[in-house]
């Protein structure tokens, strides 16, 4: 997993992660609230070994991850992966808050701000999301950013003693312009007289 | 991790796999009557390729892997992926290589092979796989063990001026037909 770059939001920044961050994704993977609303993304474990993983996942090419920050401090973080060289997608595979965190808006404002580097910066054809079917936060996230649903699985996730359904939805960069491409620009227009 | 060899009708069976079958995959998929409904046709198609990936499929724990033999001359892959011993849920996926036999069942005797293994010996609880919805020999070959529509990913790749949608299925030990 590539180490992702500064995204500015509004009340959050996705951020480099660096190595002094491991220790709150490790209380974070042990947080039950956590565990019950997504995939586990590492399991809790020593801190040498969430140093080899941070290694590990700086070296890879397809998949990014960022840390999220807002009020100067670390509130979460967000995982996913590109597709192909072939196909202009991403994935977003992990997408956690701080529990403590939770319901103050940084989980929208984080969310936005990450597709609109997709769609905006990047320029991809498409965007993809899981979600458990009963994270009722994040699949509101997901369909005000225009995320549609195209598949259900049915007993999928097994938390607190139950199979839960998983939603999957996508988003094609059509809906993202449409909905946001007037508001959210990673920059503004090229001075007409820049080019000369 | 390979899957132990399973005996199936009209000359098909699963076996483990071997570095030989593995150096057959990438030739295989480079020809376009096998590519149309899988990946882009160029590839690190090596034998020091083939002989990474095969020790990466044997040290797999989530993983259960077979060549497909037919009449005893390897003809295919398939296999379990990324399975969460937790949920119980794997992917499942297959590859007839040998494309002068497609229409001949092979996948179909595959697949209930595999789908049988998944629950009888794996206790599985779902098991889940993509497939071109114009594929229609791997979509019925699925749906005659037990594979349901989950879901229709439109428009998944654009080839010859058309675009392709994926199918989504799910299996689960209820929706197995009954073999015996």
């Amino acid at each position: 997993m590539a180490l992702g770059g500064t995204i500015r939001g509004k009340k959050t920044t996705l951020r480099l992660p660096a190595e002094t961050d491991l220790e709150t994704y490790n209380r974070w993977m042990a947080d039950m609230r956590v565990r019950r609303a997504h995939s586990v993304w590492q399991e809790p474990a020593m801190p040498a070994t969430w140093k080899e993983r941070f290694k590990e996942t700086a070296k890879e090419k397809m998949d990014v991850l960022w840390s999220i920050d807002a009020e100067g401090g670390l509130i979460g973080f967000a995982a996913g992966s590109f597709w192909s060289v072939t196909e202009s997608g991403f994935t977003l595979r992990q997408f956690v808050i701080d529990p403590e965190e939770w319901r103050k808006g940084y989980g929208w404002d984080a969310a936005l701000a990450l597709h609109r580097y997709l769609f905006d910066y990047l320029d991809l054809r498409r965007s993809g999301v899981e979600v458990r079917a009963d994270n009722v936060a994040g699949l509101r996230i997901a369909d005000r950013l225009g995320y549609a649903e195209y598949a259900r699985g049915h007993e999928v996730h097994y938390r607190d003693g139950g199979y839960v359904d998983e939603v999957q939805l996508f988003m094609p960069k059509e809906t993202w312009h449409e909905r946001w491409g007037a508001t959210e620009r990673e920059y503004g227009p090229v001075a007409a007289d820049a080019t000369r | 991790m390979f899957g132990p060899r399973l005996e199936g009708r009209n000359g098909v069976s699963l076996v483990p796999s071997t570095l030989e079958h593995f150096k057959l995959h990438g030739p295989w998929s480079m020809q376009p009557e096998v590519g149309r409904f899988w990946g882009p046709r160029f590839g690190e198609v090596t034998d020091d390729n083939a002989a990474t990936r095969f020790k990466e499929f044997a040290d797999s724990q989530t993983s259960v892997n077979w060549s497909i033999a037919y009449q005893d001359e390897p003809v295919g892959f398939t296999g379990i992926f990324g399975i969460d011993w937790v949920r119980r849920d794997g992917e499942s996926g297959i590859f007839i290589g040998r494309h002068d036999l497609f229409g001949r069942g092979i996948a179909s005797e595959a697949v209930r092979l595999r789908t049988d293994f998944a629950w009888r010996e794996l206790r599985l609880h779902r098991v889940h796989n993509w497939i071109g919805l114009a594929n229609r020999g791997s979509r019925r070959a699925n749906e005659k063990s037990g594979y349901q529509q989950m879901g229709l990913y439109r428009k998944s790749w654009f080839r010859s001026g058309e675009w392709y949608d994926e199918w989504l299925g799910e299996a689960y030990p209820h929706t197995f037909p009954d073999q015996r």
